[in-house]
């Protein structure tokens, strides 16, 4: 067995090695240790949170005028006849910087100057399983690598007694498991499903019946046999690299819970985050643990707030002001307790926090009042990292239907968020079919880096 | 500078004057890609082709090819890397000398890249004296020697029937097989008697599942199913139970429709309707025809021909001789398709369509009488509920739905779940009149259900007709670049498909691909399958990448031994049982799985197979193994897929409620059947094969990994169906000695039996009983590495 093979095989799931970081190292020095994505499950609406339209306002309840809306096509609106709508909310110039931020987010306002918009994201997906795809993994076809999937790969974890990709969500993603799946990489990348409780990973917890004591004979058993199965075998790793995973396994099965238990934080800390007020528990105590997941050394977290079950940005098809109210009360505070807490902790420096959604939501409006799903202009932030907050880049046009200055791709954004963490997006790759399979397929070139640092 | 003149004198020796050496050097390492394939528009195979600067005779320096050699130029060539010092100062001087042609032209000779040869049989070589069974292990032999490496001894008879009974059914063998087989030895018996098993077909059958990307599930949010998606796995399941011959295989699958006129052989054309699709988004229809057309495409080059020609969908390949140009030449022939229902009975097809008709007009009349029977004790319990509430939650209902303020609407939808009745909480007040008024409708119901079958149908593809939409490839800029018709590709002779005869009901562009491929002669059919076959049971194929037979794909270990067995394949009738055989009669296969010390520092990856490849059970055959050693396994075959309990939290996670996404079946013992019966869902993989590497399902996938993760540790050890199964088998096997028979098909060692003991004691002080000490017992050995690999 060669090196590549041994390591491979010896991935253990929550410790995957850096695989990909060992055959091509960054040439610059990483900015940010770890990433916490925030992803806002249905589609946030861009003119209604971080972009700021007063023509919409001005031409409230008209068309479009002239050929504006030629060329755009979602699944329930028709371009040519739907009404503009102005945004309901006021916006707000936040921070020091001033940068807008609409009343929707009056505790993220806050920290405005931290946040760096981009406000000219664009998709060719408005449909939310094909959109999540494609920003995932930059195909909006499945079955390719996630992002979390390639980080990992690329760079490992710290912390050998937990997953490296922790995800979680509300129990249902619109696109299904592939939106943090490991696509063609070997499944030790792939995301795993975090949740509260005794056994916040699948199959955690010991088998109804089995007492601690006893599970722990029974691992003492596998062992015992392993061992004696070895003995004529000692040159293949593979054994051996099992035999451990049932170690890790084990010392997993009192490390998780751990993590999850936050009874140990202050209230003042709850507090930061809502937890204990019900509109902002539940993604709150998400937040809380997204810190408390990279303090451990977890290298990506991935948080969906929203799902297809129940509570969903996407309600906004025909109610704008209620779905978006309910959500973004959600997850406001819970957000803005995330980067104060990160910040007091010292960890804001090393963290890569991202906002984004599968696409915005169309400037006209749907029916009398939602808005449609519009992947054409839409925004995202980042922050932490070192970035240089209380920015925007790009701009979308007059009435925010398409991005227009410094266009920015989900491959761009990939790229971005690659070089963030020392990694070059051109030379992690994976052969797969004949290529070198890349996260940014052969894009990238839009990526943002310098604008965010300097 | 001793270097330098070996490489000068070998270029002296070369045969023949300048322009000829020059043109073989050409044609070695550049017409792949620049003679017919025409990558890049550029040939440089034929005289006339090296004008415009890329050949100016008597000035390399001005030469384009001379600088794209020599790296100067915009692209290094060839791609594969820079030739050697002798080779380029030949090119140097014959350019200098005029870049004269020669004589006789070789431009006429086919592109040399060894997989787009034809197959030669080779010379078996002389090699495994004492050792070798058959021609294969004298190729192996062969190796083995030229790297010092000798084979290992053969395995004892129960590694032997354990690791045949894995690679032929996906099965272990019982005990009892053990025993009678250590006692008679009879190898060629045992293989026959597995060759034939039913579960032959479903452990192989599970492997092309794999290449074609089958799943009963479209994807995407919806995830719809793809209706009787199962019968075209049945159909691959019974392929290869009958050992139908591979070429009519591929041509069943590729042109069921237009070569074949009995329904089961065109059922084979299902083969592109199990693959992801997303039909239920609504004005994306045109993009999606060109991801399904892509699917095909893709799909096909890959999974039939070993190429990877999906990189030529966006340019020219970079690495293969796959122009973009025949990228959509392939695309073409399939961009006449449709779905198609392929009825297996014809009549009962019919009949079944009638009978569905009538089926629906009649529920109309149900539904009414149901909505009309329920509406006054709805209105009844609402009102009541409602006069219990505020005034302002009154007005909110009272308040058409478009005309609810925001308020109204939150308030509405807060409380509506509280006011509105449940059916159930209906049919518990009706009235003494009403009630028979349901039970009437409870029979008519089942009247109209109470048989209700799959439809006799099968999912497939066939032509809109005889005339195809036109193909293009994409221009700079444009979708709609030159227009191309169908055809094959040019690195493998190419041809154009003609256009079919005038009474032709399709364009038949799909059979005449289907038979160019099964054709004996196409260098990559035989090749790619036998290597399919080979890997299957190595862990490893001849050629490593076994989807690609490209310039990037990995060289064959052994090219004679590939070709020997891919001859061996097409005269012997395509047959896959018979590859089987010979391979599995082989001393190759044979071998232990100990490897020598010289093998581990020499040949780590066995690419040379000096011993057997010990590998871990694939996601099915773990499921499957404990379900055959707890003795509750379910042979029943075929038929619609079953949706097994699993845990709440096991299904966390699905993009659809799971009463609709995991409708469980109802018959519990449909859920101890084999894994390749169980439902796959495209958005949602069964935890326990999806951490024991079951591939996604959407892209085709022709080698598994193979990893571990503490993930696949902590399923194994605390699922419910482990503990489940464990418990089972603990009712039945209550001595130590059984539970080893039954879990490992051995006996316990000595020190094993004192370990057992000392376990079962010690852990029936902790869990108050028996047969839960029992059930820790089995649930280990079921976690063990003994259990886990087959050697």
């Amino acid at each position: 067995m060669n090196r590549r093979q041994f390591f491979l095989d010896s991935g253990r799931g929550f410790g995957a090695v850096a695989l990909a970081g060992m055959i091509a190292k960054a040439a610059e020095k990483a900015r940010a240790q770890r990433v916490i994505y925030l992803f806002m499950h249905g589609g946030v609406s861009h003119v209604d949170t971080f972009d700021p339209k007063p023509s919409l306002a001005k031409y409230d309840g008209q068309p479009l005028p002239g050929s504006f809306g030629q060329g755009l096509i979602t699944s329930r609106i028709d371009f040519r006849k739907a009404l503009m709508r102005g945004s309901p909310w006021n916006f707000t110039k936040a921070g020091k910087s001033g940068l807008e931020i609409s009343d929707l987010y009056p505790n993220l306002q806050r920290h405005a100057d931290k946040l760096a918009v981009v406000r000219s994201c664009y998709g060719d997906a408005f449909d939310h399983a094909p959109a999540i795809y494609l920003r995932a993994s930059g195909s909006q076809f499945p079955g390719r690598p996630s992002l979390g999937a390639w980080t990992v790969y690329g760079l490992g974890s710290e912390n050998k007694n937990l997953p490296s990709f922790v995800v979680m969500s509300d129990g249902a993603i619109k696109s299904g498991s592939g939106a943090y799946g490991s696509g063609y990489l070997p499944a030790v990348y792939q995301g795993t499903i975090f949740r509260g409780g005794q056994s916040p990973v699948l199959h955690l917890a010991n088998p109804q019946g089995v007492s601690a004591e006893s599970q722990k004979e029974t691992l003492d058993l596998i062992t015992r046999m392993n061992r004696r199965y070895s003995a004529s075998r000692e040159d293949d790793s593979t054994l051996e690299a099992r035999i451990a995973s049932y170690e890790l396994a084990y010392r997993m099965q009192s490390e998780a819970p751990d993590v999850v238990d936050i009874n140990k934080e202050s209230e003042a800390t709850k507090k930061l985050y809502g937890i204990g007020e019900p509109a902002t528990d539940d993604f709150g105590r998400k937040c809380l643990l997204a810190r408390r997941l990279v303090e451990r050394g977890v290298r990506f977290v991935q948080l969906y707030s929203g799902t297809n079950l129940g509570d969903d940005w996407d309600d906004a098809h025909n109610d704008l002001l209620g779905s978006h109210n309910k959500m973004a009360r959600k997850s406001d505070l819970p957000i803005a307790g995330l980067l104060a807490d990160l910040e007091g902790r010292g960890l804001l420096d090393s963290t890569l926090v991202v906002w984004s959604t599968e696409f915005g939501r169309t400037p006209l409006a749907e029916g009398k009042n939602g808005r449609d799903h519009h992947p054409y202009g839409f925004s995202m932030w980042m922050a932490g990292a070192g970035i240089k907050g209380g920015r925007a880049l790009g701009a979308t046009d007059e009435f925010g239907l398409r991005a227009v200055e410094e266009r920015k791709s989900v491959h761009d954004m990939h790229a971005t968020m690659f070089r963030m963490l020392g990694l070059d997006h051109t030379k992690v790759t994976y052969r797969f079919q004949g290529r070198d399979q890349r996260l940014t397929d052969v894009h990238g070139e839009g990526e943002f880096t310098p604008w965010l640092t300097t | 500078m001793w270097k330098l003149l070996v490489l000068a004198t070998a270029a002296l020796a070369a045969e023949g004057d300048l322009p000829s050496r020059a043109q073989a050097i050409l044609r070695k390492n550049c017409y792949s890609c620049h003679g017919p394939a025409a990558m890049a528009g550029l040939r440089i195979d034929q005289p006339g082709d090296l004008a415009d600067g890329v050949v100016v005779p008597g000035k390399p320096e001005n030469s384009r090819l001379w600088l794209m050699m020599t790296g100067k130029g915009r692209a290094m060539m060839p791609p594969t890397g820079k030739l050697n010092a002798a080779d380029l100062s030949v090119i140097r001087e014959w350019i200098v000398a005029g870049a004269k042609w020669p004589a006789k032209s070789e431009a006429t000779k086919a592109p040399t890249w060894w997989s787009f040869q034809p197959v030669k049989p080779p010379a078996v070589p002389n090699s495994g004296q004492g050792w070798a069974r058959n021609p294969i292990d004298k190729f192996i032999a062969a190796k083995l020697n030229q790297n010092q490496l000798k084979p290992a001894a053969e395995a004892d008879r129960r590694t032997l029937l354990r690791r045949v009974s894995y690679d032929l059914t996906g099965l272990p063998p019982s005990a009892d097989q053990i025993k009678a087989f250590e006692g008679d030895g009879n190898y060629e018996a045992m293989l026959d008697r597995l060759l034939a098993s039913k579960h032959y077909g479903e452990k192989w059958g599970k492997h092309w599942l794999d290449l074609v990307r089958y799943g009963d599930t479209a994807g995407f949010e919806q995830d719809p199913y793809t209706l009787y998606a199962w019968r075209y796995r049945d159909y691959v399941i019974d392929s290869f139970n009958n050992d139908k011959p591979y070429n009519q295989f591929i041509k069943e699958q590729l042109a069921g429709d237009e070569l074949f006129e009995d329904p089961r052989q065109q059922q084979g054309t299902g083969y592109f309707a199990v693959g992801p699709n997303r039909d239920m988004l609504y004005k994306v229809e045109d993009i999606n025809r060109i991801e399904s057309l892509t699917d095909f495409t893709d799909t096909t080059s890959s999974v039939f021909l070993g190429l990877t020609a999906g990189c030529a969908r966006c340019h020219d390949h970079k690495y293969d001789p796959i122009p973009q140009r025949d990228y959509y030449r392939l695309q073409a022939v399939f961009a006449p398709y449709q779905k198609n229902r392929v009825f297996l009975h014809y009549n009962n097809g019919r009949s079944y369509d009638l009978g569905e008709v009538t089926r629906t007009f009649k529920l109309y009349d149900v539904g009414a009488e149901l909505a009309a029977l329920k509406k006054p004790y709805f209105d009844r319990i609402k009102a009541e509920r409602l006069a219990k509430l505020s005034p302002e939650i009154q007005q909110a209902f009272a308040v058409e739905e478009e005309k609810r303020t925001p308020i109204q609407k939150a308030l509405h939808d807060e409380h509506q779940r509280a006011v509105n009745p449940s059916d159930e909480q209906i049919w518990r007040i009706l009235s003494e009149d009403d009630k028979p008024k349901l039970e009437r409708l409870k029979s008519r119901l089942l009247a109209l259900y109470g048989n209700y079958v799959p439809g006799p149908f099968s999912p497939g593809i066939t032509d809109i007709g005889r005339e195809a939409p036109k193909t293009h490839v994409p221009g700079k800029g444009t979708p709609y670049g030159e227009e191309v018709g169908p055809g094959f590709f040019s690195a493998l002779g190419g041809g154009d498909i003609p256009a079919p005869p005038i009474d032709s009901l399709t364009t038949r562009r799909r059979s005449a691909l289907a038979e160019w491929i099964a054709r004996p002669d196409n260098p990559l059919t035989a090749r790619v399958m036998v290597n399919r076959v080979w890997q299957y049971h190595f862990g490893r194929g001849i050629i490593a990448t076994s989807s690609d037979y490209g310039m990037r794909g990995a060289p064959p270990s052994h090219p004679e031994l590939l070709d020997y067995l891919a001859d061996q394949f097409v005269r012997q009738g395509w047959s896959l049982k018979k590859l089987h055989r010979e391979i599995l009669l082989s001393a190759t296969y044979r071998q232990s799985a100990t490897a020598s010390p010289l093998a581990n520092e020499k040949d780590p990856d066995n690419a040379l197979l000096s011993h057997f490849t010990r590998r871990r059970l694939e996601a099915e055959e773990i499921r499957d193994a404990v379900l055959s050693t707890t003795g509750t396994l379910n042979t029943k075959m075929y038929g619609r897929p079953v949706v097994p309990q699993l845990s709440s939290e096991e299904l966390y996670g699905m993009s659809q409620p799971a009463a609709n996404a995991w409708p469980i079946t109802t018959d519990k013992s449909e859920h101890i059947r084999r894994s390749i019966y169980m439902l796959v869902k495209r958005t949602y993989r069964m935890p326990m094969l999806e951490v024991f590497d079951r591939p996604e399902g959407v892209l085709s996938c022709s080698r598994r990994e193979s990893s571990t993760t503490s993930t696949q540790s902590l399923n194994l050890l605390n699922s419910n169906f482990t503990i489940n199964q464990a418990e089972v088998l603990a009712g039945k096997a209550t001595t130590i000695d059984a539970i080893w028979q039954q879990t490992l098909q051995r006996a316990p060692q000595e020190s094993e039996l004192t370990m057992a003991k000392e376990f079962l004691a010690k852990q029936t002080q902790l869990l108050g009983n028996e047969l839960a000490a029992r059930r820790e017992l089995i649930r280990g050995l079921l976690n063990t590495n003994e259990f886990l690999y087959v050697e």
